[in-house]
C-alpha cells in the first residue's frame, strides 16, 4: 500500500504521523510538522504520486496553524500534515516548485491571514479589493501594510512592441460569471494568463465565524448555485459526523435521489451554456426544458427551484409525498429517450468534433499537482470518484457506475458528462426499487457542537468538495473552509491555456465546467 | 452624470417612440451570481421572454438599452459595473434582479467587507423585483412593469379574482 | 450621348439617396434622442476594464492577409452583379460555361492562398 510506504519514508525523514479514526475526523493520518522539514515531506507526498487537496490556514490566536490535505487516486487516505507559525512575522517555505496548486491556495492564505510564502512566485493579492484594512480571517485585528496590497503584481506589465494585453473581463458571455483573464496576445496566441478572481468574494468565510451552525446553512447552497445540494450534503455530513448523529437509512437514500437529480440538472446546464459558448444556440433549449422538470420535481419537494435549503443535520426537513416518486420515474423515461436527441444534434456534429476534438490536453501530471478532480479528471483517464472513495448517503449502500475515458480533451470531457448522465438515470432507477421506510429525521437535536475538527468530501458535478469546521464548542464555527472544486479545476488552466488560440481558450475554459462564486467563496 | 433631455420634444412622438423603446428592450447579459442562472432560465423555451420583445440579449453595452443586475455586488465589480452603465446607449433602464442587488440580499452581516447593499448606491435603478432568487415569473412581471413605467398603459393585466 | 447621360444620371439620384439616407439616420437620433453622459460614456468597451496599452501595435502578417483574402471575395461578389445582369437577358447554355470560366478565374487567388497556408493560424506563413 501506498499510504504504508509513504508513513515509513516520513518515518525516517523525522515526521511523525498518528493514524486517526476517519468516522470521527475525516482524515486518516495526523500530524505535526517542523517548518523545515516541510519541503522534504512535500517532496515524498510527490514521489509516491499524492495529489493536492487543499492547504488551510486556521488562526488560534497564540499561533497560526497551517494544514496540507493529500490525497491518493488509488489509495484514497487522507493525510493532514499540521504547520504552527508564529502570529507576529508568519513566514514558510513555498511548496509551489513542487505541487504549482499549492501555490495558489497559499497565494489565497497570504491575503487573508498575512502569512508569506518565501520561494512563491507571485503572492499578489487575487480575491480582495485594494480598499481593505485588516487581514478578513484574522481574529484580532492586523493591519495590512500598504506594500503588499497589491493586485496583478502591484504595477501593470511592460508593453512590448509586438505582444497585446486583453482583459477577457469580468462582464463576458464566455466565461460563465464574474472571472477576470488579463491575457497577453500574440497574434491569436495566448502567450501568459493572469487571472483575477474575487469579483464575487462574498465572505462565505467570516460569514460563518459570525453566524451560528443553523443561521449559516442556507449560505451552503448559495456557493454553488448549479449543484446546491452536493455542498448542503457536505455542510450536514460534517456536522453529523462531529456530533456523531445517526443519519436514519430512508433520509440518506432520499438525499441520495435529491442528489443525483441535481447532478443530472447541473450537467444540462453545462451542455446548453457550453454549446452556447461554441455557437450553437438550439442545444440550450432543449437541455433547459429538460432542466425545468427536474426543478419541477425537486421544486414540489424542497421549495425552491434553485437553492434548496432541504437537508437538515439529522436528516430532511420533510417526508417525500407518493407523488414525488411517481413523477421521478416518469422523468427517467422521458430523459432516456431525450438523451438520444443529444446525440444525434451534438456528438457527431462536424463543427462541434473540430472545436473540441484535440483541443485542451490535460495530462494526469498536471492534474496530479493542480488537484483537479470531477469529470475533468475521469476524462483523462483516473477513476477517482469521491462517492466510491469515501461512501457518504446512500451511496454506503449502491455503489455508482463511473464514465471513464483516457484522452484528457474537451471532447472526452464532453463525453463523460453525458456518460454521467446516463450513469445517474441507471442509479436513481435502482434507489427508487430500494427506498425503505423508516423516519426522515432522527430526534437528536444539539445546539453546541463538541470541541474538534472535522472534514468531509462529498462530490459536486464539478468535482470534490471539501469542507473543515474546527470548533470551540460554541454556537458558532471557529474556523469554516471550503475545499472549492471550481477553484482547483481553475488554476490548472492557468498552465494548460499558454499558447493556446482564443477560441481554444474559450472551448477550454467551458468544458471545465466552473462556477465563479464557488472558486471566489 | 450629465442627464440632458432630447434637443426637440413632441407629445405624440414621445407616446409613439416609448411604445417602440418597451416593446423592444435589448437587455445586457450582466448575470453576475444565481440569480443569472434564473435569467437565463426565463430566456428559455418555457418561460419564453422574447414574446415580450426583450429576446436580443447583447453582452456587449453599445448595443444595449436594458441592464438587468443579476446578483451580488462587490467593492471590486461596482467600477466594472459602472463603466458599463456608462457606456450603453441612452435612454436606459436598469432591472434590480434578486435580493442582493435590492439591498446587499443574504450577506450583509456585521464586519461584512466587501458587499455593497444595493445597486442603487451606484445607478440609477427603475425596477425592483425580490425573491432569491426570484421566479422566472417575476422577472417577466418586472419587465411588463418597467414597459407600463415607459407607456403608462400596463399589459396583460393582472385578472380580477372572484372568489 | 444623350442616353448615356440618361444612364449616368440614374447613377447620380441613386448616390444623392444613398448620402441623404446616411446623413438622415444621424439627424433624426441628434433631435430626438436623450442623451446620458457619464464619466466612461466615450472609453472604449473592455469587459468593463480601462484597456491597457495601445491598439497600435505591430501585429501579426496574418491578420492582414486575412482580410485582402475577405476583400478579394468580396470583389468577386461585386463582379457577380453586373455579369449576371447582363447575361439574363439571352440565356443558353453557351452564356453559363463562359461565367462558370468567369467564376473559376476569380476563385484561383483563394486557392492560391489556401495551398500558401493563410487559413491556417501558424506566426509565420509558409514560404
Amino acid at each position: 500500500m501506498v499510504s504504508a510506504r509513504l508513513l515509513k519514508d516520513l518515518q525516517e525523514m523525522g515526521v511523525e504521523l498518528q493514524e486517526v479514526p476517519y468516522e470521527k475526523k475525516g482524515y486518516c493520518f495526523d500530524g505535526q510538522l517542523e517548518k523545515d522539514k516541510l519541503l522534504q515531506a512535500v517532496e515524498g507526498f510527490d514521489h509516491y504520486g499524492y495529489f493536492i487537496e487543499d492547504i488551510i490556514c486556521v488562526d488560534y490566536v497564540e499561533n497560526l496553524e497551517l494544514i496540507y490535505h493529500f490525497n491518493h487516486w488509488e489509495d484514497p487516505k487522507r493525510f493532514s500534515l499540521r504547520l504552527r507559525v508564529n502570529p507576529e512575522d508568519p513566514e514558510v517555505p513555498s511548496i509551489s516548485p513542487i505541487y504549482p496548486g499549492g501555490g495558489w491556495h497559499e497565494r489565497e492564505i497570504h491575503e487573508f491571514f498575512g502569512v508569506s510564502f518565501k520561494g512563491h512566485p507571485n503572492l499578489s493579492f487575487l480575491f480582495l479589493h485594494p480598499e481593505i484594512e485588516y487581514y478578513p480571517l484574522r481574529k484580532i485585528p492586523v493591519r495590512i501594510p500598504e506594500e503588499k496590497k497589491k493586485i496583478l503584481q502591484g504595477k501593470m506589465p511592460d508593453l512590448e512592441e509586438e505582444a497585446f494585453w486583453i482583459n477577457m473581463g469580468p462582464q463576458h458571455p464566455s466565461t460563465h460569471g464574474v472571472l477576470r483573464l488579463f491575457l497577453k496576445m500574440r497574434g491569436e496566441f495566448i502567450e501568459e494568463i493572469e487571472p483575477v478572481l474575487g469579483y464575487m468574494h462574498r465572505m462565505q468565510e467570516k460569514m460563518a465565524e459570525m453566524k451560528s451552525y443553523m443561521q449559516y446553512y442556507p449560505n451552503t447552497a448559495r456557493l454553488d448555485y448549479v449543484g446546491p445540494l452536493a455542498f448542503s450534503m457536505c455542510y450536514c455530513g460534517a456536522m453529523e459526523r462531529l456530533c456523531e448523529i445517526e443519519v436514519p437509512e430512508r433520509a440518506e437514500m432520499i438525499r441520495l435521489i435529491t442528489l443525483e437529480l441535481n447532478r443530472i440538472a447541473s450537467h444540462l446546464l453545462w451542455l446548453g451554456t457550453y454549446l452556447l459558448d461554441l455557437g450553437a444556440a438550439t442545444p440550450y433549449f432543449f437541455a433547459f426544458q429538460d432542466r425545468e422538470a427536474i426543478l419541477d420535481i425537486l421544486e414540489e419537494l424542497t421549495g425552491s427551484r434553485l437553492t434548496y435549503c432541504y437537508y437538515r443535520i439529522g436528516g430532511l426537513y420533510e417526508d417525500l409525498k407518493d407523488s414525488f416518486l411517481k413523477k421521478v420515474e416518469e422523468f427517467i423515461h422521458r430523459m432516456r429517450k431525450n438523451l438520444k436527441i443529444y446525440d444525434d444534434l451534438v456528438t457527431g456534429n462536424a463543427i462541434f468534433v473540430a472545436r473540441t476534438k484535440g483541443i485542451g490536453l490535460i495530462d494526469k501530471e498536471v492534474a496530479r499537482h493542480f488537484g483537479l478532480t470531477g469529470p475533468n479528471l475521469r476524462a483523462s483517464g483516473v477513476a477517482y470518484d469521491v462517492r466510491l472513495s469515501e461512501p457518504y448517503a446512500g451511496y454506503k449502500f449502491l455503489r455508482p457506475k463511473i464514465a471513464l475515458l483516457d484522452g484528457g480533451f474537451c471532447y472526452e470531457r464532453y463525453l463523460v458528462r453525458v456518460k454521467e448522465i446516463e450513469n445517474s438515470l441507471d442509479l436513481l432507477e435502482e434507489a427508487l426499487k430500494r427506498l425503505p421506510d423508516g423516519p426522515f429525521r432522527t430526534e437528536k437535536k444539539i445546539k453546541k457542537p463538541p470541541v474538534g475538527d472535522v472534514y468531509f468530501a462529498t462530490e459536486s458535478p464539478r468535482g470534490q468538495v471539501g469542507i473543515y469546521i474546527v470548533s470551540d464548542g460554541s454556537e458558532k464555527p471557529y474556523r469554516l473552509k471550503w475545499r472549492s472544486p471550481s477553484f482547483c479545476n481553475f488554476i490548472s488552466f492557468t498552465e494548460i491555456g499558454k499558447g493556446m488560440l482564443i477560441a481554444d481558450a474559450v472551448a477550454t475554459l467551458g468544458s471545465l465546467d466552473l462556477v465563479v462564486p464557488e472558486m471566489d467563496r | 452624470m450629465e442627464v440632458y433631455g432630447p434637443r426637440i420634444k413632441i407629445g405624440l412622438l414621445e407616446e409613439f417612440l416609448n411604445l417602440a423603446r418597451a416593446n423592444s428592450l435589448w437587455p445586457m447579459t450582466f448575470g453576475l451570481a444565481c440569480c443569472a442562472i434564473e435569467m437565463m432560465a426565463t430566456t428559455a423555451a418555457r418561460f419564453d421572454l422574447a414574446r415580450f420583445g426583450a429576446e436580443v440579449f447583447r453582452p456587449s453595452p453599445r448595443q444595449c438599452d436594458f441592464m438587468i443586475v443579476s446578483g451580488t455586488i462587490t467593492k471590486k465589480i461596482a467600477p466594472v459595473l459602472k463603466t458599463l452603465y456608462d457606456q450603453m446607449a441612452s435612454p436606459k433602464w436598469v432591472l434590480a434582479y434578486g435580493n442582493c442587488a435590492i439591498s446587499g440580499g443574504p450577506f450583509v452581516f456585521e464586519g461584512q467587507y466587501n458587499v455593497i447593499e444595493g445597486v442603487d448606491k451606484i445607478i440609477p435603478v427603475d425596477v425592483y423585483v425580490p425573491g432569491c432568487p426570484p421566479r422566472p415569473e417575476a422577472l417577466i412581471e418586472g419587465l411588463l412593469k418597467l414597459q407600463e413605467k415607459l407607456t403608462g398603459v400596463r399589459r396583460f393585466p393582472i385578472p380580477e379574482r372572484r372568489w | 450621348m444623350g442616353e448615356l447621360l440618361r444612364d449616368f444620371s440614374f447613377i447620380l439620384v441613386f448616390a444623392v439617396l444613398a448620402i441623404l439616407l446616411a446623413l438622415v439616420v444621424f439627424l433624426i437620433p441628434y433631435l430626438i434622442a436623450p442623451r446620458v453622459y457619464g464619466s466612461k460614456t466615450e472609453s472604449l468597451y473592455e469587459c468593463g476594464i480601462d484597456p491597457y496599452g495601445s491598439a497600435w501595435i505591430r501585429y501579426s502578417v496574418l491578420f492582414y492577409l486575412y482580410a485582402l483574402m475577405f476583400v478579394a471575395f468580396d470583389v468577386d461578389v461585386l463582379y457577380l452583379f453586373p455579369v449576371g445582369v447582363s447575361y439574363l437577358k439571352e440565356g443558353t447554355m453557351r452564356e453559363f460555361w463562359v461565367l462558370l470560366v468567369f467564376l473559376s478565374f476569380l476563385v484561383l487567388p483563394l486557392l492560391y492562398a489556401h495551398r500558401k497556408g493563410v487559413f491556417k493560424w501558424r506566426f509565420t506563413v509558409r514560404e
